[in-house]
């Protein structure tokens, strides 16, 4: 019985009238260092992981991003945004497809402000982002300038290894009235200098950066195994391959003196046009700058000439010209040419300019003129970052505008109704039925009908990239989901007839490769649909084989979350006289399917990933295109670009969906059972 | 038959053209599940506006009795008559004699996505096709004469037992049925709810409905019971007034049921 220990027995009451304070709990018990200390380093394992899983990530991260900065080429993706949105699609489409994107934003917003809030904060913040998008390449492009084009010129021809190699003596390029172009000649000091030379060169400049790093390369060679041989490390066998490698050895003499760069003068002649009316023609003189400003815009063509010195070369910086991306395409039944420059997207159509004899020009094109070494971060903002948000910014201001005024007006809906007795059913009964509007809108607007007018039939073998995954998606899940229910009904009937054949049905399309249905898909589907056959129709035979295949697993989550049901809720039903089909309707299924969101949510972003398997049948999907693009001369070989670009896509539509599957699961109406 | 009841005012209203006329009638009923007998040679008949409380000890056939009556499980021997109709296989058959009976379940079966108003009116609207409007305002008086019109708009989640069985008792009293049955209505709710339901019950009682009950509830038996109806294995034991069947039980195992559980 020591003091603050309770007798065992109480002869008689003890009251506490004195009330312990309230205090904080201690510091490391709430916020942020509390869940640290929780979750990240709660045991020893618990603390042995997190480390691992921080330099895992640290490591791919480091190598993501210095490889993104300093390596890929983004240029694919920048170039071919349409292409991965839209595919080929004609460009009537444009503005249809527009109205679309913008009328999905309008009933985003809607949806939002039906099913939850969107907080002051988030408002600003998603306003300070798109300020963002806007002023970032503003800074960009005003604080960073454009890396220059090394151009050579000389008579004489360049040997690095197995390549020989002589310069252009004309190079056509595109520029707009008003742009100033500037050159002046590369006075390398030495080879290290030469060797570190990066931005877009042309074949020769390349080459002598190489010769010259390849040099450089054989000396340091050399220096290592002379200091090898000077030492007493060696065996005898060693020491004979080293003294046989040095006397085999033949380091050619410095690149920057045996071509005598930056020692001559340059002669360049800048003409217009077609290449005949000369703007200018001037000497330029090591240590100088010829700088013009150009007077139209279209083509030009530079020439250049080293006319002292047959044995010299001369490099060139050249600012104002940067490379082109060519491309042709059927606009109306003609075949128009495109001439586009790389750095901010100036447009030339119609020919290139033809010497006097009538053949092409050299062009100053992306494939003779990439970008080479190393890239600094500079030159990854101003040329990639840059563009790639410019080309963002407005489509995704626009959507944000459309959504904050369908938000807006269904706010003010509400307000309105405030006095009713439940507001938000309003605004939610036409969310549903505006999501109802959308699908046939979407399929006249991107189908559309008839031959002339601005509503007329696209041709569906154009339709690819994000468009055409998510056409094949909407449509499979539109029309499966029905055929889904009707199965998982069939396959619980009483009659055996239905039940087996339900059974048999998702049974043998549940037991069939996605792969195998899709090209048994486009062989047979022409058979019972005669309508589908021929090439146009091949994405509406796709759209069969993603149908059924996705109404057999629907049908399966459906039956599911029919089984999960407690058997009262029917007998209550059917206690009430209520008859079969309206307890189905209106008593079981809605539970059932509230029940399966998870696992129907999960089916829709498999079959949106699946949808890339239709790349096999030929189609040009997402997918597709990334592929289409790989195989492209200009972006020969850029996969990874390509597939990082679309696999962020895949991911952030997957993310949408799984988002909105949770919010479903967690809002109110009657989802949590008591 | 007698209809020995202790309200003296059910008794003497009781003057439709059928009061001498059962209801209910069950003759040689048998029931199986699969080779179990659960049901032997049941034979009942209930008067009109008689309240019927039927005890025994779990697995006695007393649920499946009452399920019978509307069908919920099917017998296979002997008549069902209900309100002068024979439960057989004719659908029609089936649906007119369900239109006579309310049902109340042992967990409530309440619709969990449905509110408290929408499951009350689901049935009127979508069987009897009758205007929303009066549909609701009917639904609004039947919970004020349960007791909780406040909870019209909410979720059966986000009731109580006791108010979610409350709810169950007028959703099964909108269909104006002649006949309510009772499965076991308090067994699943805390004491302090279970007056609440009864207390609705004993309301209905006093209002020339037709009651079965299924129960353990000994004292609203007691009281309100107009004939005590005790089950065992599948067969009907012993029945009487609720005086007589407290009080002079005949049948040993009545006797010895009632030794256990008062």
């Amino acid at each position: 019985m020591a003091g603050g220990q309770h007798p065992r027995r109480l002869e008689r009451n003890i009251a506490y009238f004195e009330e312990p304070p309230e205090r904080r709990p201690p510091i490391t018990e709430i916020g942020a260092l509390a869940w640290v200390r929780a979750n990240l380093f709660g045991s020893p394992l618990d603390t042995a992981l997190t480390l691992l899983g921080a330099l895992f990530l640290i490591a791919t991260f480091s190598f993501l991003l210095s490889w993104s900065i300093g390596a890929a080429n983004w240029y694919a993706i920048i170039f071919n945004l349409r292409l991965f949105l839209v595919g080929r699609v004609e460009p009537f489409m444009d503005l249809r497809i527009a109205f679309l994107f913008l009328f999905i934003a309008v009933l985003a917003g809607v949806n939002f402000a039906a099913w939850s809030r969107i907080r002051r904060r988030l408002w600003a913040i998603l306003a300070a982002s798109l300020l963002l998008l806007f002023i970032i390449p503003w800074l960009i492009t005003s604080a960073i300038s454009l890396p220059p084009t090394w151009l050579s010129a000389g008579q004489r021809e360049v040997i690095s290894g197995s390549i020989t190699i002589s310069p252009l003596q004309r190079v056509a390029f595109i520029a707009g009235a008003g742009e100033e172009v500037a050159f002046r000649l590369a006075t390398p000091a030495d080879d290290a200098e030469l060797a570190r030379l990066n931005s877009f060169s042309d074949g020769m400049a390349n080459t002598l950066r190489n010769a010259a790093a390849n040099r450089l390369a054989g000396e340091r060679r050399l220096a290592t195994v002379e200091r090898e041989l000077a030492g007493d490390r060696l065996t005898d066998r060693q020491r004979a391959a080293r003294e046989a490698e040095l006397e085999r050895a033949d380091i050619p003499p410095p690149v920057h003196s045996a071509y005598e760069l930056g020692a001559h003068p340059v002669t360049l002649t800048l003409r217009s046009g077609d290449g005949n009316a000369e703007v200018i023609s001037q000497t330029v003189l090591p240590g100088d700058e010829l700088r013009l400003t150009l007077p139209q815009d279209g083509w030009y063509v530079l020439e250049k000439r080293v006319p002292d010195s047959d044995d010299s070369i001369a490099l060139l910086a050249a600012s104002g010209l940067y490379p082109i991306f060519d491309r042709s395409f059927i606009r109306e039944g003609e075949r128009v040419f495109q001439y586009v420059r790389a750095t901010d997207r100036l447009l030339v159509e119609g020919g290139r300019p033809r010497d006097a004899a009538g053949a092409d020009l050299p062009m100053l094109g992306i494939i003779d003129h990439q970008y080479r070494g190393e890239r600094p971060p500079a030159d990854f903002l101003r040329l990639m970052l840059a563009p790639f948000l410019q080309q963002l910014n407005l489509g995704l201001t626009l959507f944000a505008a459309f959504m904050a005024a369908g938000y807006v007006a269904a706010q003010w809906l509400k307000q309105r109704d405030r006095q009713l007795e439940m507001p938000l059913k309003r605004v939610r009964r036409s969310a549903v039925w505006l999501w109802l509007v959308t699908i046939p809108l979407a399929f006249v607007l991107i189908a559309g009908f008839g031959e002339g007018g601005a509503l007329r039939a696209s041709d569906p073998q154009l339709w690819g990239g994000l468009l055409l995954t998510l056409v094949l998606t909407v449509v499979a899940l539109v029309v499966a989901f029905p055929i889904g229910i009707l199965l998982a009904l069939g396959r619980r009937s009483a009659l055996p007839v239905v039940s087996a054949a339900s059974t048999l049905y998702i049974e043998v399309f549940r037991g069939v490769p996605l792969i195998t249905l899709l090209f048994m898909s486009m062989l047979l589907v022409q058979f019972v649909l005669p309508g589908l056959g021929g090439p146009d129709n091949a994405p509406y035979r796709v759209m069969v084989a993603l149908i059924l295949f996705s109404a057999a697993y629907l049908a399966e989550d459906v039956r599911g979350g029919l089984q999960s049901l407690p058997p009262g809720q029917a007998e209550a039903a059917r206690a009430l006289g209520l008859p079969g089909w309206r307890i189905t309707l209106h008593v079981t299924l809605p539970q059932a399917l509230r029940a399966v969101i998870p696992a129907m949510v999960g089916q829709f972003i498999s079959l949106f990933k699946d949808t890339s398997l239709v790349t096999i049948v030929g189609l040009i999907d997402l997918t597709g295109v990334a592929n289409l693009i790989a195989s492209q001369t200009e972006f020969q070989g850029l996969r990874r670009e390509t597939y990082i670009f679309i696999a962020i896509i895949y991911f952030i539509f997957s993310s949408v969906m799984s988002n909105v599957s949770r919010r479903i699961e967690a809002s109110g109406s009657g989802a949590a059972r008591a | 038959m007698a209809t020995a009841g202790n309200d003296p005012l059910s008794q003497g209203t009781a003057v439709s053209q059928m009061d001498d006329e059962p209801i209910i009638i069950c003759r040689d009923m048998n029931k199986w599940f699969g080779e179990f007998h659960v049901l032997r040679d049941i034979n009942v008949s209930v008067a009109p506006q008689e309240v019927v409380v039927i005890i025994g000890p779990s697995g006695s056939g007393k649920s499946t009795l009452i399920r019978c009556i509307n069908r919920l499980e099917e017998h296979q021997e002997g008549q069902i008559i209900v309100n002068g109709m024979e439960m057989g296989h004719d659908v029609r058959n089936i649906a007119a004699i369900r239109r006579e009976i309310g049902m109340v379940f042992q967990q409530f079966n309440l619709f969990p996505h449905l509110t408290a108003m929408q499951n009350i009116t689901l049935a009127p609207i979508r069987v009897r096709h009758r205007p929303r409007a009066e549909v609701e305002a009917d639904a609004m008086q039947l919970l004020e004469r349960v007791g909780i019109p406040e909870q019209a708009h909410k979720y059966p989640g986000q009731l109580s037992g006791g108010q979610q069985q409350r709810v169950a008792i007028a959703r099964a009293l909108a269909m104006e049925p002649r006949i309510m049955l009772f499965d076991e209505p308090t067994s699943a709710l805390d004491p302090e709810m279970i007056k609440e339901v009864l207390d609705v019950m004993k309301e209905l009682a006093h209002s020339f409905m037709t009651l079965l009950v299924v129960t353990h509830e000994m004292g609203f038996a007691r009281e309100v019971a107009d004939r005590v109806i005790f089950m065992d294995e599948g067969r009907i034991v012993e029945q009487g007034s609720p005086d007589h069947f407290f009080e002079r039980a005949q049948h040993p195992r009545t006797k010895l049921f009632l030794s256990q559980i008062l």
